[in-house]
């Protein structure tokens, strides 16, 4: 599902300027279309880790940032393992 | 916390298959066990169908005499550790979760934990709906714009075969063509023959301009280039590949490029000849019935049938079918009685047995 930025604001609960914020950090990085920026369930599920992670895990900004760094690494290299792994 | 206790995820029916609602349940404060019978709000129905809950006391591991403070710190130890997104290759971390997450809805909250303990609502109350979390996604490759190579960077350089093999498996990832997308599309029969321009709406809301060539074939399947789904890096967009479906027209049926339609003509315009009018896929023509037609006669509109592959048309055949008037005439009648020619005409002479 392709989502505006009001609908992805209507689903995920998050507060434009905290939205705003995640984008300008990269946490988030939407399509850019003509229109705007859209978003999708990906999205979605990302922000919902970033709310656990500073509302109730208690993780401020500089540490979401890394959080997020060190999981997109793990994902690619998950992803790579799995690649590998299916090409032997 | 009791490390014991946190082994035991209590979520399916003890062995032997004793009923839920006979089993006693962990008094909330005492420790004392109650039949769940007996507990307030209690409902048969309910009771079969819910999973078992544990006292979120015990989920969090700490004791009801706990501060707010402490159930805070005990659920953020747990939850860091269980988070499904900070443990990707964990299955049941989702489900450790959702208990502690939970336990920590009904007890973190000060008005709930209250109504908690005094009964008022059981440990299932506080049930998380389900959702979908980021690895979800990541893991199945949908989060791959945010996935992040430098986690293995260091083997790239390398000149061996697991390097060799991470540098295909990167490549063929970065600049993967995007994948092609399937639709039917419903075309007219004339439309078929002739060409048309026609606009697929995609359920997407999106709308795609098709080009359909003459002559075109039932299942016959376009292909527009690049106007699939988005490919990543250098890799180019994906195909649409439209399915072809040709409504049929009642009139007419198609061989190979030629075109068959039955025509009537009255009695008069069979034995007379004339001029009527036939349609085609370009719209009717005026054709001559020659003089002396029957019921079976085929005429040739030449070039009125769908494009041969290599130039040139088919043709339109026209079958002609007598058709008396609807009503019966008397003076025909008349005729045909003082028609002795007519009786002596034996029409099946070769279909005698």
């Amino acid at each position: 599902m392709i989502m505006t930025r009001e609908q992805f604001i209507a689903t995920s609960g998050v507060r434009v300027q905290t939205l705003e914020f995640w984008i300008e950090q990269e946490w988030l990085i939407p399509d850019q279309t003509p229109t705007g920026p859209t978003f999708t369930e990906v999205e979605v599920a990302r922000a919902r880790l970033i709310q656990d992670l500073t509302s109730n895990l208690g993780v401020n900004e500089e540490g979401v940032d890394i959080i997020l760094h060190l999981m997109d690494q793990i994902h690619g290299l998950r992803r790579a393992l799995l690649e590998v792994h299916d090409s032997m | 916390m009791d490390q014991g206790a946190a082994e035991v995820w209590l979520t399916r029916l003890p062995a032997g298959g004793v009923p839920l609602a006979s089993i006693p349940l962990h008094d909330r404060r005492s420790g004392s066990c109650r039949r769940l019978e007996d507990r307030k709000g209690f409902r048969p129905d309910k009771a079969y169908t819910e999973q078992f809950v544990r006292n979120p006391y015990e989920v969090l591991g700490v004791e009801p005499t706990a501060t707010a403070a402490e159930i805070q710190k005990a659920y953020r130890k747990l939850a860091k550790k269980l988070h499904p997104d900070l443990n990707p290759g964990d299955k049941s971390a989702e489900e450790k979760f959702k208990e502690v997450s939970g336990a920590y809805d009904l007890l973190g909250d000060a008005d709930k934990r209250k109504r908690f303990d005094g009964g008022e609502i059981d440990e299932s109350g506080a049930e998380r709906p389900q959702h979908q979390y980021y690895r979800d996604f990541a893991s199945s490759g949908r989060g791959h714009s945010y996935s992040d190579s430098s986690g293995y960077a260091d083997f790239m350089g390398e000149d061996d075969a697991f390097a060799e093999l991470l540098r295909r498996s990167q490549e063929a990832r970065a600049n993967r063509r995007g994948q092609d997308v399937h639709y039917t599309l419903p075309v007219a029969f004339m439309d078929s023959i002739t060409g048309a321009e026609t606009r697929l709406t995609l359920p997407d809301g999106g709308v795609l301009d098709v080009n359909i060539p003459p002559g075109l074939v039932d299942g016959q399947i376009l292909r527009l280039k690049g106007k699939g789904a988005p490919g990543a890096g250098k890799g180019g967009p994906g195909d649409a590949l439209i399915e072809v479906e040709v409504i049929p027209d009642p009139r007419f049926s198609r061989k190979g490029d030629d075109l068959l339609i039955e025509l009537p003509v009255s009695l008069s315009e069979a034995v007379l000849g004339g001029k009527i009018r036939v349609p085609t896929p370009t719209g009717a023509v005026t054709m001559s019935v020659p003089k002396g037609s029957n019921t079976g006669t085929t005429l040739r509109l030449k070039g009125k049938g769908a494009p041969h592959k290599g130039g040139g048309h088919g043709d339109e055949y026209v079958k002609l079918k007598i058709v008396l008037p609807r009503i019966p005439d008397p003076d025909l009648e008349a005729f045909v009685q003082g028609w002795d020619k007519g009786k002596s005409f034996d029409p099946r002479e070769d279909v005698r047995s």
